[in-house]
């Protein structure tokens, strides 16, 4: 149980800073926050408030203005462009809202690919790990089509799989529920939820209330200041 | 199999058509490139093969009197002499039909061991008997004869006898008969003096035994000679060193292909640039796959790698189309180009260079192209990738376009089309660029094909007589001109004079550039009556013969070689020296180096005053038939009267044997043009098709807002127009500048004259329509896919 409480993610005095036409705008401001391993946690605000920009920041794809920020143990915000990617590869897994899967590879090939960048799992192996991980998301049947032909949900849940194709121990989704009905939305969170209690941080950007039950912290965000970071342990 | 390669297939294989195009116009490029070297690669390695082959005489000394066998020998022990052969070249004609024609009889002194200017045996026997003769294999053509045939020959001095065609042989060192509508003919000497001839060999053909190939050490090795000889008694008149090494048609052959070769690389540079936007097109297609991959860990290198993959894919499937094809091409060329040069090609293997460098520059020059929008889209940041949404305002050339917003005549659909077309101006400037080279290269073409045309035009505008006959003897001619005269249908007769002749140097003796068929590298001096009325020559320096002045002299552009007006040139005339003072220059159109003077000086200095050797008659109809029939008329008329003609040429005949030198070149002009005018629009329509996909969302909006698909047809149209339009105005410019820069090359090349500028009109309507009919078409296509999408999918495009 130590080992679940263990702080993974670690941002110590974040500003993110843009420039604009009227000058400097900061989406972010002196941000301090800790989150555990295995978690499930939310990050909620209002439109422009920072919250995909918090996102950013963690996954590297954004870089600090100030401050450091540091993902088991390793200070990404030091780490170049091309060692970032492939430690973002290994390290994170990312859920877009619009699924944003690569419409010419079929959904097994989707999620074979990270494995490719990353040269992760032997060749052979990778087409048996990748249907392993649709199996668990619950989508084996559609792992030889194309994304096209599958529906809004079977989509997201292709990108979940691809999500984890590294076994990353942490998930990262901005609003993956925004283009789903609410039914479908469930099962996706239910998903999320499973990935937690099996040891990964979960970190989602969402719009919906009813699903605030799933979360073990949730992180409130206005004008790029936290506004309560209140933690439920289970 | 690797995940990143099958993508890069999908993603070829899934926009199939326009990656057919790009795989073409790469395709063309890399065809054209391969088809003139190949040709060029056998050519000049043939070319030179067959030349050395032959053995040629490093220099041919002219002598005055009879060769003996045993000087011969004497000669032959001579240091820094490796081969010595006496040899003979008398000019006779031949009767093909009833007609006449100039003849060209080589004695050789010992068919079996023929050292120099060496022939190789085809058919029949070896050695002719006496009263026969081996034929040049392309004169059997002229001679309308075949082996066995006889054939009547007449000499200057002797009467008309049968010769009977006993065996062919092949000689690289001449060009075709046919072109040079001429018969070449092998005797011995005792044939020689069978058809009434009495002298013996007069030339000394010598191979020097070292620095072969510098003119300097040949000259003075055979201004050696020459002293040794005069020492001896024999008196040398003239001394020919053609260029070392070189086939009489190397230089010409070679520049031609060098500009062919420019010509298919910038086809491939065009080409490349094709790829480079759509490639460029496609990096902002998948900016958004781009972010996707590298947030799920791809690095920067990785997505290089695998759009230069697919580059590289597209030029593979190119080189494979292409590269066959072009040994196709090739060989098609360098026979054609072998028939015009007389040459028998031994190896036809297109040397392993030219596929390389095919498979090279058909790859590197891709890549190169592309290197900077692969490069831009593979290392954006992920950041910037996913929040990327094509075309940014700031590209947008807010000054300019502010003015056609406040022209109020024009609709605001035809506003937003302009609008359009500067929007993307980097695009803008690759379509409008390609398709402004590709019609300056198509003009261009055409252009310097008629202004070839127009200048064998001029071969009848300088030369008003249509007959000109040479004669073996001086005769007065008063009679015989009037005669002529008084035939229907002539319109003028005049008396003329010439002699071989060539600039003396300082050292006593003339050395020539001649080569052994006495035509190519010549020099002719012409004296023609003062108030000529059959030359109307294009003076471009100083003036004509004013005729007050004593000695007076005009040069041609290939006679003029360093002197100015003013100058006093000293010209060998018959044997004797000569000074003559340069007044003018002059173009002429399809004749050697020649210089002209009045008659009455020349027959002064040559002793022959009142005396003519040459035959100049104009007719009523310069038509081929006409003049073929009055040709005959006037050659029976000149028979009658015991006149000797050595030669008669027709102009038309010249006018065709000019032409039928450089058909090759005006044909490849014509093929380039076309292949321009493909790349041209394949360019135009894949721009087009592009534009308009990428803009797919952009027309949703436009149809949720109310547009009609017509009226967004029209404002595709009409901007697929706009830069049609932009692009011939360039183009025309452009192809100004070309077509004088070839013209004068290719003029310098062949008639040692620039061409003069010609616009050809048909190639600039032509061009207009291409480009009108293929951006319409271009435009109208994906603009009627796009406008027919609903709205819904139209917004739903990526
Ligand atoms: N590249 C950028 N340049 C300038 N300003 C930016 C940039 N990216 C984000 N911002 C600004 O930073 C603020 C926070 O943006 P962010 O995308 O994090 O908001 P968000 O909370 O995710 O909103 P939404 O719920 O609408 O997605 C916004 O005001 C936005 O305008
Ligand atoms: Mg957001």
């Amino acid at each position: 149980m130590n080992e679940h409480h263990k702080i993974l993610i670690r941002l110590t005095g974040v500003t993110k800073s843009f420039m604009v036409g009227s000058g400097r705008f900061s989406a972010l401001k002196n941000v301090d926050l800790e989150i555990r391993k295995g978690q499930m946690v939310s990050i909620t605000g209002k439109s422009g408030s920072g919250k995909s920009t918090l996102l950013n920041i963690i996954t590297g794809i954004d870089k600090t203005t100030e401050g450091s920020v540091s993902v088991n143990g390793v200070r990404i915000d030091k780490l170049s462009e091309s060692d970032l990617a492939s430690w973002r590869g290994k390290n994170i897994g990312v859920v877009f809202q619009f699924f944003q899967l690569i419409p010419t590879l079929t959904i097994a090939e989707n999620v074979m690919l990270p494995m490719d960048f990353c040269n992760t799992y032997p060749r052979s192996d990778r087409r048996k790990r990748a249907l392993s991980i649709l199996q668990s998301v619950d989508i084996i049947e559609q792992a030889d089509k194309f994304p096209s032909s599958l529906s809004g949900g079977q989509q997201q849940r292709a990108a979940i799989a691809r999500a984890l194709a590294n076994d990353p121990s942490i998930i990262i989704a901005d609003e993956p529920t925004g283009n789903l009905d609410s039914n479908t939305a469930t099962s996706i969170f239910e998903l999320f939820a499973s990935l937690a209690r099996s040891g990964k941080t979960v970190i989602v950007v969402t719009h919906e209330r009813e699903f605030s039950s799933y979360f073990e912290q949730c992180i409130s965000i206005a004008d790029g200041v936290i506004a309560a970071g209140t933690s439920v342990n289970v | 199999m690797n995940i990143r390669l099958l993508k890069v297939i999908r993603d070829i294989t899934s926009d199939y058509a326009k990656n057919l195009m790009l795989v073409l116009a790469i395709a063309i490029g890399v065809f054209g490139i391969g088809s003139i070297l190949g040709a060029y690669s056998v050519l000049t390695r043939e070319m030179s093969s067959n030349y050395l082959g032959t053995n040629p005489a490093s220099a041919t000394l002219e002598t005055e009197s009879e060769i003996s066998r045993g000087l011969l020998d004497s000669v032959r022990q001579f240091p820094g002499i490796q081969e010595a052969e006496r040899h003979a070249t008398v000019s006779a004609r031949m009767k093909v039909g009833d007609k006449w024609y100039p003849m060209l009889l080589f004695v050789i002194d010992d068919f079996a061991s023929k050292k120099t200017n060496q022939v190789s045996h085809l058919t029949g026997s070896t050695t002719p008997a006496t009263g026969e003769m081996l034929v040049e294999r392309t004169a059997l053509v002229v001679m309308q004869a075949n082996e066995g045939d006889e054939i009547g020959v007449k000499t200057s001095n002797g009467e008309p006898a049968p010769l009977k065609i006993s065996g062919t042989v092949h000689d690289a060192g001449l060009a075709p008969a046919w072109q040079e509508q001429a018969g070449y003919g092998y005797i011995t000497l005792s044939t020689l003096h069978y058809l009434g001839e009495s002298q013996g060999f007069d030339q000394l053909r010598i191979v020097v035994s070292e620095n072969a190939l510098s003119r300097e050490a040949i000259t003075a090795k055979a201004g050696e000679l020459s002293d040794w000889l005069e020492a001896r008694g024999i008196k040398v008149h003239e001394i020919q060193v053609p260029p070392p090494g070189k086939h009489p048609h190397q230089s010409q052959m070679r520049a031609v292909l060098t500009i062919f070769t420019t010509f298919s690389f910038l086809i491939l540079v065009l080409g490349s640039i094709l790829v480079a936007t759509s490639v460029a097109t496609l990096m902002v297609k998948q900016v958004r796959q781009i972010g996707v991959m590298k947030t799920i860990g791809a690095t920067s290198l990785q997505i290089t790698m695998m759009y230069v993959l697919m580059i590289v894919m597209i030029c593979v499937v190119a080189l494979a189309l292409a590269i066959p094809l072009s040994r196709v091409a090739a060989a098609a060329f360098y026979q054609q180009i072998a028939v015009l040069l007389n040459l028998e090609l031994a190896d036809r293997s297109v040397p392993l260079w030219v596929p390389l460098l095919q498979i090279g520059s058909g790859i590197v020059i891709p890549l190169l192209a592309a290197a900077l929008p692969v490069l831009r889209g593979s290392f954006i940041s992920v950041r910037s990738a996913l929040d990327n949404y094509g075309v940014k305002a700031a590209q947008t050339r807010q000054g300019a376009l502010n003015f056609i917003s406040r022209l109020s005549f024009i609709s605001e659909s035809f506003k937003l089309s302009v609008r359009n077309v500067f929007r993307l101006h980097s695009r803008l400037m690759m379509t409008v660029g390609l398709l402004a080279t590709g019609g300056a290269m198509f003009m261009t073409a055409l252009n310097v094909a008629d202004a070839w045309d127009d200048n064998l035009k001029r071969i009848y505008q300088q030369r008003l007589y249509d007959l000109d006959v040479k004669l073996n003897e001086r005769i007065k001619p008063d009679t015989i001109l009037e005669t002529l005269r008084s035939m229907p249908g002539v319109t003028a007769a005049e008396g003329w004079d010439y002699s071989a002749t060539s600039v003396v140097r300082e050292t006593s003796r003339q050395v020539s550039h001649t080569y052994p068929d006495k035509a190519h590298g010549s020099f002719t001096l012409l004296a023609l009556p003062p108030g000529s009325k059959l030359l109307d020559p294009t003076l471009v320096e100083g003036m004509w013969l004013s005729g007050k002045a004593k000695n007076e002299i005009v040069l041609n552009q290939l006679a003029r070689s360093g002197v100015k007006i003013g100058d006093s040139v000293k010209l060998a005339v018959e044997g004797k020296i000569t000074a003559w003072k340069v007044t003018g220059f002059c173009e002429d159109v399809g004749s050697g180096a020649a210089a002209y003077v009045s008659i009455d000086d020349f027959s002064r200095v040559n002793h022959s005053i009142g005396m003519v050797k040459m035959l100049r008659v104009a007719y009523s109809d310069r038509s081929r038939d006409f003049a073929y029939a009055k040709n005959r008329e006037i050659e029976v008329l000149l028979e009658s009267k015991k006149v000797s003609v050595s030669s008669s040429l027709p102009v038309w005949l010249l006018h065709n044997a000019v032409a039928a030198h450089m058909k090759v070149l005006v044909n490849s002009l014509m093929a380039m043009a076309l292949l321009m005018a493909v790349v041209g629009t394949l360019g135009l329509t894949s721009t087009m098709s592009m534009s308009i996909m990428e803009r797919t969302r952009e027309i949703g909006v436009m149809r949720a807002i109310g547009g009609t698909p017509g009226k967004i047809r029209s404002i595709v149209v009409y901007e697929g127009l706009l830069i049609g339009m932009i692009s011939i105005v360039i183009a025309f410019i452009l192809a100004l500048i070309l077509s004088s820069w070839m013209g004068e090359f290719i003029g310098n090349m062949a008639f040692r004259t620039p061409l003069s500028l010609t616009i050809s009109v048909t190639a600039f309507v032509l061009w207009i329509l291409i480009i009108l009919v293929g951006s319409f078409a271009a435009a109208y296509f994906p603009a009627r896919r796009a406008s027919r999408l609903t709205t819904r999918e139209a917004l739903a495009y990526e």
